[in-house]
C-alpha cells in the first residue's frame, strides 16, 4: 500500500513542469540480444540531456527509436503527452518536422549527388509553402545563422570539410523549426577546434530557438561541457541520471571567450 | 645520429585549380626509440607527411626535399631498394582499420601472409601470426585468427592492423590517427596499447593525430602543424603545459575540458597561401609585421617556434 503515493508525487511534479518528451519503459530485442531494457527518461523544453555509454550500449538505438527510425518492441514515447508509437501516418507526418536528427558521420549524411543548396532547400520545399524568392532569402538567413559562406551552396558534399557539412546539416534541420533534436555523436569525427565551433553553434541555436537536445556521445568531456543532465547507459539500461553542475550558462561562456 | 632525418620536405598536389601546397618546408628528426607526435587540424598536412616518407602518395603529388633513413634518402632511392625498407624496417599503420583489412580473408591469414611473403612456410607463418597476435594483447588469438574482420570490435581491428604493421619488427612505425572515432573505453585501451609499444625495445614512432590527450600521454616530442608547416616543436609535456605559439594555445583551449573556446576563422586555402604569417588572420596578437613577413622557425634549445612575437 506504500507504492501508490510515490507514484502520485511523481505525476504531480510532472504537471508542474511540462515535459516535451517522455520515454517510458522502452524495450527492444534483436533476436536474443537485449538492446534496450525498460529505458525511461524525460526531457523538458529547452533542455539538453546527455546520453553516455560505450559502443554497443544502446545509445544510438534509443536515439533512432525516438526518431521513429527503429521500432521498439514495447514502451511509450510521449511527445507533448501523445504517444508517437500509437500515432497513425497522418499524425506522424504532422509531428515529424518537429523531430530531427544529426548523424555521426558527416560524409554520409548528405546526398552526394545533390549540391548543398538543394539539400538545404529540400525540406523547405516539402514542408513549407514558400515561393522561390522566399526560399532563397530563407536559405541566406540559415547560412548566416550557421556560419557558412554563400560559395558553399554551390558545392557538393565531398567538396566540404566535416565541420562544414555538420553546419549544413544544422541549417537544413533548423529550417523546419524543430522542437527536439537527437544529436548522435555529432562531433566525434571532427578535430578539437572544429568540434568546439560546432558545439558552440549548437548551444547558440538552442539559445535562439529553445530547442531541446538529446546529445549522444562517448566523450564525457563533451557532455560535461554542453549538457544540463547526463544519463549513463550500460548494456541497454540507464544506470543513473545526474545533474551536470559543470555546465555554465551560454552567457557566461560568451563572456569568458571575449 | 638520428634514425630519420627529414629536411625541407615540400609536398604539392597538381590539380585542375592549380598546385595545392600541402606541406611546406618541414624538417624534423626522430632518434632511435623516440616517439614524435605530429598534431594539427585536418588539412594541416599531417597524414601527407607520413605517406610521403614511404612514397605512398598518388601520382599527382610532387615531393621535394630529403628524408634520410640511416644515411639513405627515402625520397630518391630506387623503388626496389625502398621495397626492402617499406613494411620491414619502416611500417605504416593506416588511419581506418576497417577499410584497411580485407573483409573476405580471415584475420590470422592477413597477418601470416606477411611472413609467407618473406618465404616462410604456410605452417610456420600461421604460428608466427598467432605469436604476433598474442603479443598485441588480442584475447584468445587462436579463436580470433579464425574469425573475419567484421567479427572483431573496433579496438581489436585497430590492434590487428597494428599487428600486421609490427610483425616484421620495424625500427620505425608511422601511425596515422589511431584513435579517430573510437569510444572512450576502446580509446583508453588503444592508448595503453601504444604505451606498451612505446616501451618496447628501441622502436621509434611517428604518431600522427589530432587527439591531443593521446599525444600528451605517448609522445616524447611534439610538432604542431598549421597549413602544412611546423609552427612549434618541443618536448611534449612542456609544449602542452606552456605552449608558446598562439595557434597551439588556441588548439589546447578548444578542448571541452578547457572551456571549449573555438579558434575564430578558418585555415588559409592551400591553393593561395598568404604572404605573411599563415595564422595571422586568426591570431589575436596580430600586428603589422605579421601580414607582410613570413616568420621563420626560431630555435631556443630543444624548442622551435614560428612566430614574430616570441
Amino acid at each position: 500500500m506504500q507504492a501508490p503515493p510515490a507514484q502520485k508525487q511523481w505525476s504531480v511534479a510532472n504537471q508542474m513542469s511540462p515535459q516535451l518528451i517522455e520515454v517510458k519503459s522502452l524495450s527492444k530485442d534483436y533476436s536474443r540480444l537485449k538492446v534496450l531494457q525498460s529505458v525511461s527518461f524525460s526531457l523538458k523544453e529547452n533542455e539538453t540531456l546527455g546520453l553516455f555509454g560505450i559502443s554497443g550500449s544502446g545509445k544510438t538505438t534509443i536515439g533512432r527509436s525516438l526518431m521513429l527510425l527503429e521500432k521498439p518492441d514495447s514502451g511509450e514515447i510521449l511527445f507533448r503527452g501523445k504517444d508517437l508509437l500509437k500515432m497513425n501516418k497522418k499524425e506522424i507526418s504532422l509531428v515529424r518536422p518537429k523531430l530531427q536528427m544529426i548523424f555521426q558521420h558527416p560524409e554520409t549524411s548528405l546526398n552526394p549527388k545533390m549540391k548543398v543548396q538543394d539539400s538545404i532547400a529540400e525540406p523547405l520545399i516539402i514542408h513549407k509553402n514558400l515561393s522561390r524568392e522566399e526560399i532563397h532569402s530563407e536559405m541566406k538567413r540559415l547560412m548566416r545563422l550557421v556560419g557558412l559562406r554563400p560559395e558553399h551552396l554551390e558545392r557538393y558534399p565531398h567538396q566540404l570539410s566535416g565541420g562544414e557539412i555538420q553546419r549544413a546539416i544544422l541549417a537544413r534541420i533548423i529550417s523546419l523549426e524543430p522542437k527536439f533534436i537527437v544529436a548522435d555523436e555529432p562531433t566525434s569525427m571532427l578535430d578539437a577546434s572544429v568540434q568546439a565551433q560546432i558545439l558552440r553553434l549548437m548551444m547558440k541555436l538552442q539559445n535562439d530557438t529553445e530547442v531541446t537536445y538529446l546529445f549522444i556521445s562517448h566523450d564525457l568531456d563533451v557532455l560535461r561541457a554542453v549538457c544540463d543532465r547526463i544519463a549513463y547507459i550500460e548494456a541497454g539500461s540507464i544506470k543513473s541520471i545526474e545533474m551536470n553542475e559543470e555546465k555554465r550558462s551560454w552567457a557566461e561562456q560568451v563572456r569568458d571567450s571575449e | 645520429m638520428a634514425l630519420l632525418e627529414v629536411s625541407h620536405l615540400d609536398v604539392g598536389f597538381n590539380t585542375q585549380l592549380g598546385s595545392v601546397q600541402a606541406v611546406n618546408d618541414v624538417s624534423f628528426q626522430i632518434k632511435k626509440g623516440e616517439t614524435l607526435g605530429l598534431i594539427g587540424e585536418s588539412g594541416s598536412g599531417k597524414s601527407v607527411i607520413g605517406m610521403s616518407l614511404l612514397r605512398l602518395l598518388p601520382m599527382n603529388a610532387c615531393v621535394k626535399g630529403e628524408a634520410f633513413f640511416e644515411g639513405k634518402d627515402l625520397l630518391t632511392m630506387k623503388e626496389k631498394d625502398l621495397q626492402k625498407i617499406r613494411g620491414e624496417r619502416i611500417s605504416f599503420i593506416p588511419q581506418n582499420p576497417t577499410a584497411s583489412l580485407n573483409p573476405l580473408l580471415k584475420n590470422g591469414l592477413q597477418v601470416s601472409e606477411v611472413f609467407e611473403r618473406k618465404g616462410h612456410s604456410k605452417e610456420n607463418s600461421w604460428k608466427s601470426a598467432l605469436k604476433v597476435m598474442e603479443r598485441l594483447m588480442i584475447r584468445d588469438p587462436g579463436l580470433s585468427a579464425k574469425k573475419y574482420p567484421h567479427q572483431l570490435s573496433g579496438g581489436m581491428r585497430q590492434r590487428l592492423v597494428a599487428g600486421i604493421a609490427l610483425s616484421l619488427q620495424p625500427e620505425l612505425v608511422i601511425a596515422d590517427e589511431p584513435t579517430k572515432g573510437l569510444d572512450s573505453l576502446t580509446r583508453g585501451k588503444t592508448i595503453e596499447f601504444f604505451k606498451h609499444l612505446e616501451g618496447d625495445e628501441d622502436r621509434a614512432m611517428l604518431l600522427i593525430t589530432h587527439d591531443l590527450d593521446l599525444a600528451y600521454e605517448i609522445c616524447d616530442r611534439l610538432a604542431v602543424l598549421y597549413a602544412g608547416e611546423i609552427v612549434e616543436m618541443g618536448p611534449a609535456g612542456e609544449l602542452m603545459d606552456l605552449p608558446s605559439h598562439p595557434y597551439t594555445r588556441g588548439l589546447i583551449k578548444s578542448l571541452p575540458k578547457n572551456g571549449l573556446i573555438p579558434l575564430e576563422g578558418r585555415s588559409p586555402s592551400l591553393l593561395e597561401l598568404p604572404g605573411g604569417c599563415y595564422f595571422g588572420e586568426r591570431c589575436c596578437h596580430h600586428k603589422k609585421e605579421c601580414s607582410c613577413k613570413h616568420p621563420q622557425l626560431k630555435n631556443s634549445g630543444a624548442w622551435q617556434t614560428r612566430c614574430h612575437l616570441n
